[in-house]
């Protein structure tokens, strides 16, 4: 109410003014200005009466040019259209489709159909690609017990026998949505009794006999034995957290990635322009691009897809984990899950008190990764 | 200016003949179908040496269970239920009939046949079976060292227990529980548990060791029992005092375009 008071006066102060304003701009225009444009100038786009002048002109001429390109963009698509090649024609329906979270069924069905044909065309199998949505009393959470890892990255790779991800040999052909992090084991040491005073300061901080390797998300990606795991190393794998305030979400300028009501934050690829915006913002280093055409061989394809979920994506798109949308939707394990060699990672739905996740957040120790950025990731770690 | 639209729409048309006839041509080439990559049909699941699958179809382009190239190990499941039978019941544990179930491990298992009728049926008067032992003490038995290799480092327990703590004395395909009663080798929780009785918890709530198929509690699901992942007679796997034995990793990630090497990984940022 404060502020109100406060503001009104201010508002009255300028009023006058506005009402000009508006008298000047658009009294002369009120029922021509559909029929005759340049006699009503809508936005004061220049001060110099001459720059009025020509602007009716021009304006001749962009629709003269806009009719031009109309039709022979009529024409491209009589063109497609007419060719007997589906995938032609099933892009051209694709471009023109909306943001799927505006789509009706109907639409959504149309998309599905269309993408269905298009990839059974294009991989020679029969592809289906799921639209069904979140069902209610649902909300998918994740635990992984980081004592459990052993670091043999068979969750990556089913990762990507399940996700359909790029698979080239060339630098950026390769993605992979789950990265296994080797850190140092950290210790205390009795040489180090004397560290953490910093000379010349002379203001005690506290002895720092701990190494604190592993405190920041830095070790080894590309780690190599011949066995693991290795006795002085501890795994631990990243990949999205499906954060419940997640911030590649804010940051997408075409709102084309956002959190289903079942948890899982996804991608619409189709309505994506690439500006990788999300992954700057994304704290965990979790969305891959395709800087390439995404290479997937026609024998490796997952023919079982979901339309936020694996579908085979474009170049220029930005995918990440979507915990197997095409699976849990169906009450399927994610593939990591069922391919855990040591059953290290957990799945389950975080509103039913029975399931493993609700156990573990019940009975265990557990955190959240960067818990401090309040992301309130539904991935948790644990250990026994 | 209708004129000119006119013009295009024209010229698409024709345009789109053309574009229709370069089709067919295109489709009439020979398609080159690259030779399916080699990759191997069987592969070991949890551990080597425990259980196998064997990849074949089960609709088209949609196999049973994917195989790592290079490690040998099951790396995708198509079908969680492959070669499962139902799992016995559980004291303490709540399941409809069918929705849980396990992997048959006593066919996997070579010396059972052999055991149960060639030396230890446990109904042969003199000879069959030859010395039963007396007491509970521990006794070495050269014949079965020899079969089974593990035993010579038999580390399970740190020498506080011995083979018939958990195998059946008379019934060879069997294990033993505490009243001395035969339990099936499908079910080794049962046995495990009289120790392990945490573990035991957390594995029937699905917290420790691993379930595969639905996820939703209500869900049929398939159990890994405890030997499917844990070697019961080198459970701590030498000096790693760890229960899971060490794997081949699968390969690393792709280098980043003109970096030769992952050598800056280990130099630790944090001075130790």
């Amino acid at each position: 109410m404060v502020a109100e008071f406060a503001v009104k006066p201010a508002a009255s102060q300028f009023t006058p003014l506005l009402e000009e304003d508006v008298a000047i701009n658009q009294k002369p225009c009120a029922g021509a200005a559909q029929d005759r444009p340049s006699d009503c100038p809508v936005q004061p786009a220049s001060a110099d009466p001459a720059a009025n002048q020509l602007k009716t002109t021009r304006r001749d001429f962009l629709r003269a040019g806009g009719m031009l390109s109309l039709s022979s963009l009529m024409g491209t698509a009589a063109l497609m259209t007419q060719s007997d090649n589906a995938n032609a024609a099933v892009e051209w329906g694709e471009h023109f489709q909306k943001n799927y979270r505006l789509m009706t069924t109907e639409e959504k069905n149309e998309a599905r159909l269309r993408l269905e044909r298009r990839y059974s065309d294009e991989y020679g199998k029969k592809v289906s690609v799921d639209t069904t949505e979140a069902q209610p009393g649902m909300l998918m959470g994740y635990a992984l017990n980081i004592r459990k890892c052993i670091g043999c990255r068979r969750c990556v790779h089913a990762c990507v026998a399940e996700n359909n991800q790029s698979r080239g040999p060339r630098p950026g052909e390769k993605i992979e949505w789950i990265q296994v992090l080797r850190m140092e084991r950290g210790k205390f040491e009795q040489e180090k009794m004397n560290h953490g005073y910093p000379e010349g300061l002379g203001i005690q901080v506290g002895g720092n006999a701990y190494t604190p390797a592993g405190q920041v998300l830095e070790g080894q990606y590309h780690y190599n034995p011949k066995a693991v795991p290795e006795a002085d190393a501890t795994y631990m794998p990243i990949a999205c957290m499906q954060c419940e305030k997640p911030p590649c979400v804010k940051v997408c300028p075409v709102r084309t990635t956002y959190r289903e009501g079942d948890g899982p934050v996804v991608i619409d690829y189709n309505w994506c322009i690439g500006c990788k915006m999300c992954m700057n913002a994304c704290p965990y280093w979790a969305r891959r691009f395709n800087l390439t055409t995404p290479v997937l061989p026609k024998e490796e394809m997952n023919p079982v897809t979901h339309y936020l979920g694996n579908r085979p994506r474009m170049r220029g798109v930005v995918e990440k984990c979507h915990w197997c949308l095409q699976r849990t939707r169906h009450n399927r394990y994610p593939a990591c899950v069922e391919v855990c060699p040591v059953g290290a990672r957990k799945f389950g739905n975080l509103l039913d008190p029975e399931s493993e996740v609700s156990k573990i957040l019940e009975r265990k120790n557990v955190f959240r990764l960067k818990a401090e950025l309040n992301t309130f990731p539904k991935f948790f770690y644990f250990y026994d | 200016m209708r004129k000119l639209a006119s013009l295009s729409v024209i010229l698409a048309l024709c345009g789109g003949a053309f574009y229709a006839v370069s089709a067919a041509e295109k489709a009439a080439e020979p398609a080159k179908e690259a030779a399916a990559a080699k990759t191997p049909l069987e592969c070991f699941e949890s551990r080597k040496g425990a259980s196998e699958l064997t990849q074949r179809d089960v609709q088209p382009g949609w196999p049973n269970v994917k195989c790592s190239p290079t490690t040998g190990a099951a790396l995708w499941y198509g079908d969680p239920y492959d070669g499962t039978v139902p799992m016995g019941k559980m004291p303490g544990l709540d399941i409809a009939e069918g929705k849980a179930v396990v992997k048959p491990r006593t066919e996997k298992l070579a010396l059972m046949p052999m055991c149960g009728v060639s030396c230890h049926n446990g109904v042969g008067p003199a000879f069959n079976p030859p010395k039963l032992p007396k007491d509970k003490k521990p006794a070495p038995v050269p014949t079965m060292e020899a079969m089974v290799p593990d035993l010579a480092n038999f580390q399970h327990g740190r020498g506080r227990i011995w083979c018939m703590d958990c195998h059946h004395t008379t019934q060879r395909n069997m294990l033993v529980d505490h009243f001395g009663d035969p339990v099936s080798f499908d079910q080794p929780q049962l046995l495990c548990g009289k120790c392990h009785g945490d573990k035991l918890r957390d594995w029937r709530d699905g917290i420790h060791g691993k379930r595969i198929g639905e996820f939703v509690s209500t869900g049929k699901k398939r159990w890994f029992t405890c030997t499917e992942c844990h070697n019961p007679h080198n459970v701590q796997d030498g000096a790693r005092n760890k229960g899971f034995i060490q794997v081949q990793p699968e390969p690393s990630p792709q280098l980043p375009r003109g970096m030769a090497n992952a050598d800056h990984e280990k130099l630790h940022p944090i001075p130790h």
